[in-house]
């Protein structure tokens, strides 16, 4: 799951790909990706994991961080 | 100035425009003549330039940027974008070095600059640089919104800037394009297709349908016309910008990004600040949505922006922080659905207040920072009346707030207001986001001041010492000969009136009764009830009015609840009450033991503070509430009354209204303290009190005190004779229709004075003098406040409202009543301290207000439970009470329903063969349920069928035209999108011919037709192009005033372009898909059939000549649009109409398997009937309401008749339920005034009930033990359960709608008419009292009878009979049997006198 996020926020979101990026990077706070992207990556999840993510979850709590988003994900397969 | 384009090279391609170009381009269209779309801004560089390298920097922008190459044109209405491949620029320079004043010279310039209106087909900016010394140039850049969006600009100034440097260094600038805008025209169009399958269409679908209305800023009203928007600029400072920040990055309020947690808090502040200036809880505001998905469409010069709306619930409970997580969730669905492509028209019309939040960058220029300004052009969209630019362009630190204003919605002194009212907002917010909504102030001193000042400092101490009773006494002594009162043809003068009144004062003060003590007066309007008042009064004592047909139960209540010492009554009246235990004195019986005590005045003290009366009124728990007023309080009121409405030297006052009814005391005391004379009028026997017909027809009386209501009873007559030249109108709303009515019908001067209060604040205390042209208005101002009076208007946090915004209206002054006899809870609650003054109370009406354009307060409903029916005060909640008590009923709600709903069709016959509804105009139905049209086609349905021709007659014509092969097209098709214009269309596609289809767009074409229209074209290969007009909105409105209808307005315009049209592109022909039935309907009439031998061509002849007169009237269309080709005949020769269906007979189902099996043609869904347009169901309400019935009713019926149509789907159509809300919105949005037509409310209350089921007659009778007839409901309707909110609560708005189902709950059998007068009287009731059959023992008033329906019977049965049988014996003769005996002997005794 970490690479397939990891790849896409690569290839897709950030300005150059020789950013090296962890699961721990804040995505948002270091400016890494902005709104724009932030939704073009949900749009991703909901594709590639094939689930929704409503309004009321878009919250860094959940994305701040691919580590955060692991955990969100995982809440959501049990939920 | 000389700028821009030198030469242009060869057309390149032609592109579609993006939906927000298409916006943009409409908008323009709508309104050319302004700079609406300009955005102008001005980077100035404080450090020298090299003119020539920055020109050819520019040259080379514009070279390596198609969006600077951007031009338009259209083609047959359609407007298409090209870029052109080179274009050769020479960016101008004004130098203004030498010029002494040169910011100013500079000023001059630019204000002219901004406005340039650009040539869409030539170029879309304007660039130059501006000299004004060697070390400070500007560099202008001025274009139009259809190239270019607020990051474009960045974009475009950055890459400038970087090619000029590369210049000055000396480094070659590479020839590379930029990123092409081109590309993302194909991109969003691509993606507009990809959209149609995915959720993001559903979303908006979902937000389309809960879009609420656009709010009224500041109470005004949403119309506006002009473009023209003051901007007002707000700096809000380093600190609370750094504060912002801060607060941007706490936990909850945080979002994706920076930028992001600021547009939440902005939006959250915007919605806060609306809410405050309109009171709307759900809202919308436009906020455009960047847009740029990839990053190199984020490097790509143009136009990307779209507007959305973003939508927010906001509760009076809210804090900042709860509004902000709101707004967060709303912000993030738009993220997520807001895609190129994904925003339509419709989704626009919900707002009228845009968001701009703006986070565009400039780069620094030669290290130096920029400073860049964005130039108001004084214009914006005129939808949108309130924009908000937050913007930060230098990176300063500081956020700037720019409010662009529309001026015909603000006024200049609201407009300086607004940033300051928001700013107050965003304070209160900075200091804690837990802070209410609702809490921080909103307006500044300076207004509540200024309000104080025009309101509350109307002081007048001349007689504030004074009281009634001295009052009389004085006039008593100046005038003893004149009546005091009258009554039929007896009179009391006023030294008897004062003698008796002083025996009684004498006799009370015997009986035990000083200051301070209560005495109940129980008695019929009479002259004992003037002594008896005015005995109690001198006495010291307070009285208690106690109307004579109050049941006894409740007399009982308030007799024990004010603890009255005393009752003063007459021996008819006693005898109905149960043994009572206090004092009584009967004023007819005793009168010898009165008459035995001294006429001398007893000379008491009366202190101001000493309670003159306790007026009850209902109470919600279920008790009425006595209000104790005070003789300084009702001082007031009198000493304002006399002074404002007594013109003449003895004024006639009549009494005719319920004693115990607040009103009432100005009919009795007014005169008594003028000199006046009271003028008596009988109470009546039955509930229903007409004694306002009898004051008409006597015509003895100069001032009228009364009700709308009363009113209603009067305007239709000739009151041109009357002597009342003063009336004051009190109880209720008084609507401007009535007043004009009212002006109508006496048809001569008349003073007519609105007066508001409420018991609590003596009578009346807000008063306003109407003049004549206060008919046009849509709401009769309740004026200004009475001296010593003190109004304000809060909100539910006590703050003082802004000018225009609605609020609860509190009073103060000395009109104030003491509070509630015995109850100091409810007191405390209603009566509170004013503001810091815990000496002073001021009362909370519960009525809701505003202060409107001319400064005068408006009143505009209830917050509760609390309805008028004639004037009279009604708590539903007492009536509840009083009904749950009955042991049978488990729970019940009482709802007060107003005028008769447009969507009531209950009761309505239908024609069992065409559907043809009753309620069309002289409908007649057989026995069999046929209607009358039907029966008559059948006489002429075989001559008609002369008229119809063959596909090959078709043909035939196709093939005669002249010069065919030099003709573009063989004929025009119109094309609605609906499904007979399309089978048409397909046919003469089938039948090899040339077309040319179009459509007219009226802007309210559903999307669905639209999509078929595209689909349907493209299949068949046919041209096809859409007419408009930006007149259209002016039309619809012509059309629904002339018509009540739009679609009369829209056929015009539509036969009117399509002509034009044809005429120039040479087209012999213009085919219609008009309908068979709509031949009948509009021209083929039974009267064309009449002559035995039908001759074709003189039909068509008439028709022809029919269809010439129509072009040339005189109407919005010959205004708006060009005619001049219609003054020649030969237009109609040159471009002739063929109505497809003459030539071919199509069955449905032929037709539906054509359309499923050939054409790409799907039935829409989204316009809720078989029509394609969504501004139609505002011409169905309009002519519902105004003419009764649908008008697809007559055309549906011969779509039926003649089998294409089915019988239930015409009725479905015609039945459909309206949607108020959304068809007040359009009607908003083409400038529809609707107030205009609102028809005088009749109002009744309808008691709903679960538990055993009983008869109305049982429930009423039970319900009158405790309660006074006009408390008692007209209709009890028994419900298995009552329907419930998701909170709980009884939905009223459910049991409102169930309400349009009107069932006879009578206990008698329907019995029918047995002879010819009964014929025509249960005819007369069925209609007026809208009920489907009368029975000839049903009761007047258990179907709903009122006095004016009463009244409107009357008329109808004089006129019927050639009688003139009085109102009354309505009543007195209460079923149409005993009607029907009483006119039978009338008219019997008639003819015998005759003889």
């Amino acid at each position: 799951m970490n690479e397939i996020l990891i790849k896409y926020i690569q290839e897709h979101l950030l300005s150059s790909s020789d950013i090296e990026l962890t699961s721990e990077d804040d995505l948002l706070g270091s400016g890494l990706v902005d709104s724009m992207g932030m939704v073009k990556l949900i749009a991703f999840i909901e594709q590639e994991f094939n689930l929704t993510v409503p309004p009321q979850d878009m919250v860094i709590e959940n994305f701040m961080t691919i580590s955060y988003i692991e955990n969100y994900l995982e809440q959501r397969k049990q939920a | 100035m000389k700028n821009g384009i030198e030469q242009v090279s060869q057309e390149k391609e032609l592109i579609d425009l993006t939906h927000s170009q298409l916006l943009f381009w409409t908008g323009q269209k709508i309104d050319q003549v302004s700079p609406l779309y300009n955005m102008a801004l001005t980077f100035e560089f404080s450090t020298a330039i090299d003119v020539a390298k920055f020109k050819e920097a520019f040259q080379l922008l514009v070279q390596k940027s198609d969006t600077l190459r951007i031009v338009f044109e259209e083609k047959d209405g359609i407007p298409f974008q090209k870029m052109l491949p080179s274009v050769s620029v020479n960016l101008d320079l004004l130098d203004l070095s030498d010029q002494a004043d040169n910011d100013q010279v500079y000023d001059n310039w630019l204000n002219k600059s901004v406005l340039k209106i650009f040539d869409t087909k030539v170029q879309l900016y304007e660039a130059v640089l501006i000299k004004f010394s060697e070390q400070r140039y500007v560099f202008y850049l001025n274009q139009h919104h259809l190239i270019t969006d607020a990051w474009a600009v960045s974009v475009l100034y950055n890459n400038l800037i970087k090619i000029y440097q590369q210049l000055i260094k000396g480094e070659t600038v590479d020839q590379l394009l930029y990123p092409s805008f081109k590309d993302y025209v194909f991109f969003e169009k691509q993606n507009r297709l990809e959209l149609e399958s995915s959720p993001i269409k559903q979303y908006w679908a979902d937000q389309l349908k809960q879009l609420p209305l656009p709010p009224r800023l500041y109470g005004f009203d949403q119309q506006s016309t002009t473009t023209r928007a003051q901007r007002i600029s707000l700096d809000i400072g380093l600190e609370r910008s750094e504060k912002l920040r801060e607060i941007a990055m706490e936990k909850g309020i945080r979002s994706w990004t920076m930028h992001l947690s600021l547009f939440n808090i902005f939006s959250s502040l915007l919605f806060t600040y609306l809410y405050r200036i309109s009171g709307q809880e759900s809202l919308s505001i436009g906020t455009p949505a960047h847009n740029r998905p990839t990053q190199i469409f984020k490097n790509t010069a143009g136009v990307f922006i779209e507007v959305y709306p973003l939508l927010a619930q906001v509760s009076p409970e809210d804090s900042f922080l709860s509004l902000i997580k709101k707004v967060q969730i709303a912000t993030n669905g738009l993220l997520k659905n807001a895609q190129p492509g994904a925003s339509q028209p419709a989704l626009s019309r919900s707002f009228n207040v845009v968001l701009n939040y703006i986070n565009a960058s400039f780069s620094e220029f030669e290290n130096l920072p920029v400073k860049s300004e964005w130039v108001h052009t004084g214009h914006v969209d005129p939808r949108h009346h309130l924009r908000l630019q937050v913007y930060d362009f230098d990176a300063s630190g500081t956020i700037q707030l720019h409010f662009d204003l529309n001026e015909d919605i603000f006024e200049a002194q609201t407009r300086a207001l607004v940033p300051q009212h928001f700013l107050n907002l965003l304070d209160a917010f900075i200091e804690n986001r837990e802070t209410q909504i609702l809490a921080p102030k909103v307006i500044t001193n300076q207004e509540y001041q200024k309000f104080n000042s025009d309101f509350n400092q109307n002081f007048d101490d001349s007689n504030s010492a004074e009281n009634i009773v001295r009052l009389f006494t004085q006039q008593a002594a100046n005038f003893p000969n004149i009546d005091a009162c009258s009554m039929q043809d007896q009179t009391l003068t006023y030294a008897d009136l004062d003698a008796k009144s002083n025996q009684l004062a004498h006799y009370l003060k015997t009986s035990g009764i000083s200051s301070g003590d209560r005495v109940a007066v129980y008695l019929e309007r009479s002259f004992d009830l003037v002594i008896a008042i005015l005995g109690v009064l001198k006495a010291g004592a307070a009285f208690i009015p106690i109307a004579a047909n109050y049941p006894k139960e409740r007399i009982n209540y308030m007799l024990q609840d004010s603890a009255a010492k005393h009752l003063l009554t007459n021996k008819e009246l006693s005898n109905s009450l149960d043994k009572i235990t206090i004092d009584t004195t009967l004023l007819d019986e005793n009168w010898n033991e009165i008459e035995a005590n001294n006429s001398d005045e007893l000379n008491l003290d009366i202190q101001g503070n000493d309670l003159a009366y306790i007026m009850y009124t209902s109470g919600s728990t279920g008790k009425p509430k006595g209000v104790m007023i005070s003789n300084a309080a009702i001082n007031n009121y009198i000493q304002f009354a006399k002074k404002e409405y007594v013109k003449v030297d003895h004024p006639v006052f009549p009494l005719f209204t319920m004693i115990g009814f607040d009103l009432t005391i100005t009919s009795i005391l007014v005169p008594l303290v003028s000199s006046g004379t009271i003028r008596i009028y009988k109470d009546a026997p039955s509930s229903t009190d007409l004694s306002i017909l009898d004051v008409i027809k006597e015509n003895k009386v100069d001032v009228l005190k009364l009700t709308p209501s009363h009113l209603e009873l009067i305007k239709n007559m000739d009151l041109s004779k009357s002597m009342v030249s003063t009336m004051i109108v009190g109880g209720e709303a008084f609507k401007p229709n009535l007043a004009k009515s009212i002006y109508k019908a006496f048809n001569k001067n008349l003073n007519i004075y609105n007066e508001y209060g409420p018991t609590e604040a003596s009578v009346g205390c807000v008063v306003y003098q109407l003049e004549e042209n206060d008919f046009d208005r849509k709401n009769i101002p309740i004026g200004k406040p009475i001296p010593n009076t003190q109004v304000y208007i809060l909100d539910q946090h006590l703050n003082p409202v802004p000018q225009g915004v609605t609020g609860e209206l509190y009073l103060a002054g000395r009109s104030l009543a003491n509070g509630y006899f015995n109850q100091e809870n409810l007191t405390a609650e209603r009566f509170i301290d004013l503001f810091s003054d815990t000496d002073r109370k001021m009362y909370r009406t519960g009525d809701f207000v505003r202060i409107n354009k001319s400064g005068e307060l408006e009143y505009l409903g209830r917050k509760d439970n609390q309805v008028k029916i004639g004037g009279i005060r009604i708590e539903l909640g007492e009536i509840e009470v009083a009904l749950a008590k009955i042991n049978t009923i488990d729970t019940c709600t009482i709802i007060h329903q107003k005028s008769k709903l447009v969507n009531d069709h209950e009761g309505l016959d239908y024609c069992t063969n065409c559907g043809l509804p009753s309620n069309y105009p002289d409908s007649t139905f057989d026995e069999v349920g046929a209607c009358n049209l039907c029966n008559s086609f059948e006489s002429y349905q075989k001559k008609a069928s002369k008229y119809f021709k063959t596909r090959e007659d078709l043909k035939l014509e196709f093939d005669a035209v002249e010069n065919k092969e030099q003709r573009p097209y063989d004929c025009m098709m119109l094309l609605s999108g609906g499904k007979d214009s399309s089978y048409a269309l397909g046919q003469l596609g089938d039948m090899g011919l040339k077309v040319l289809a179009f459509t007219l767009d009226n802007g309210y074409i559903s999307e669905q037709a639209k999509d078929n229209i595209t689909r349907v074209t493209t299949a068949l290969g046919v041209d096809h192009i859409f007419g408009e007009t930006a007149a259209m909105n002016e039309i619809f409105v012509d059309s629904l005033k002339k018509f009540s209808n739009v679609c009369n307005g829209c056929f015009k315009v539509l036969y009117t372009l399509s002509t034009k049209i044809a005429l120039e592109k040479n087209i012999p022909y213009i085919v219609t898909g008009l309908s068979r039935g709509q031949f009948f309907e509009t021209r083929l009439t039974e009267e064309l059939f009449w002559k035995e031998d039908v001759d074709i061509e003189r039909i068509d002849d008439i028709i022809l000549n029919a269809r010439k007169a129509y072009h040339r009237v005189d109407d919005a269309v010959s205004k708006f649009l060009d005619v001049s080709m219609f003054e020649d005949d030969q237009v109609f020769e040159k471009v002739q109409f063929l109505d497809f269906y003459r030539y071919s007979d199509v069955s449905m189902d032929e037709m539906m398997h054509y359309l499923d099996n050939k054409l790409p043609w799907i039935r829409p869904t989204d316009t809720g009937r078989s029509t394609n347009c969504l501004i139609n169901q505002v011409g169905i309400y309009v002519h519902k309401k105004e003419r009764g019935f649908s008008n697809y009713a007559f055309p549906y019926s011969w779509d039926v008749r003649l089998g294409h149509k089915q019988r239930d789907a015409a009725l479905d159509e015609i039945n459909e339920e309206l949607d108020e809300k959304e068809i007040f919105k359009i009607m908003d949005e083409i400038g529809y005034e609707r107030e205009g037509e609102v028809v005088s409310a009749q109002e009744s209350l309808i008691a709903y009930y679960t538990g055993e089921k009983q008869s109305t007659t049982s429930l009423k009778n039970l319900l009158s033990d405790s309660l006074p007839a006009f408390m008692i409901p007209t209709q009890f309707k028994h419900l298995n359960k009552l329907p419930l909110t998701t909170n709980g609560k009884v939905d009223v708005q459910a049991l409102l709608n169930k309400t349009d189902t009107y069932q006879i709950e009578t206990d008698t059998p329907y019995v029918a008419p047995s002879n010819q007068i009964e014929e025509m009287l249960c005819e007369m009731w069925s209609e007026v009292l809208s009920i489907p059959k009368a029975g000839i023992h049903y009761m007047f008033l258990d179907l709903g009878g009122t006095s004016l329906s009463a009244i409107r019977l009357t008329a109808r049965i004089n006129d019927a009979f050639e009688l003139d049988i009085p109102v009354k014996d309505i009543f007195d003769y209460p079923t149409i049997a005993k009607l029907g005996k009483h006119i039978e002997s009338i008219i019997l005794s008639l003819l015998e006198e005759s003889h």
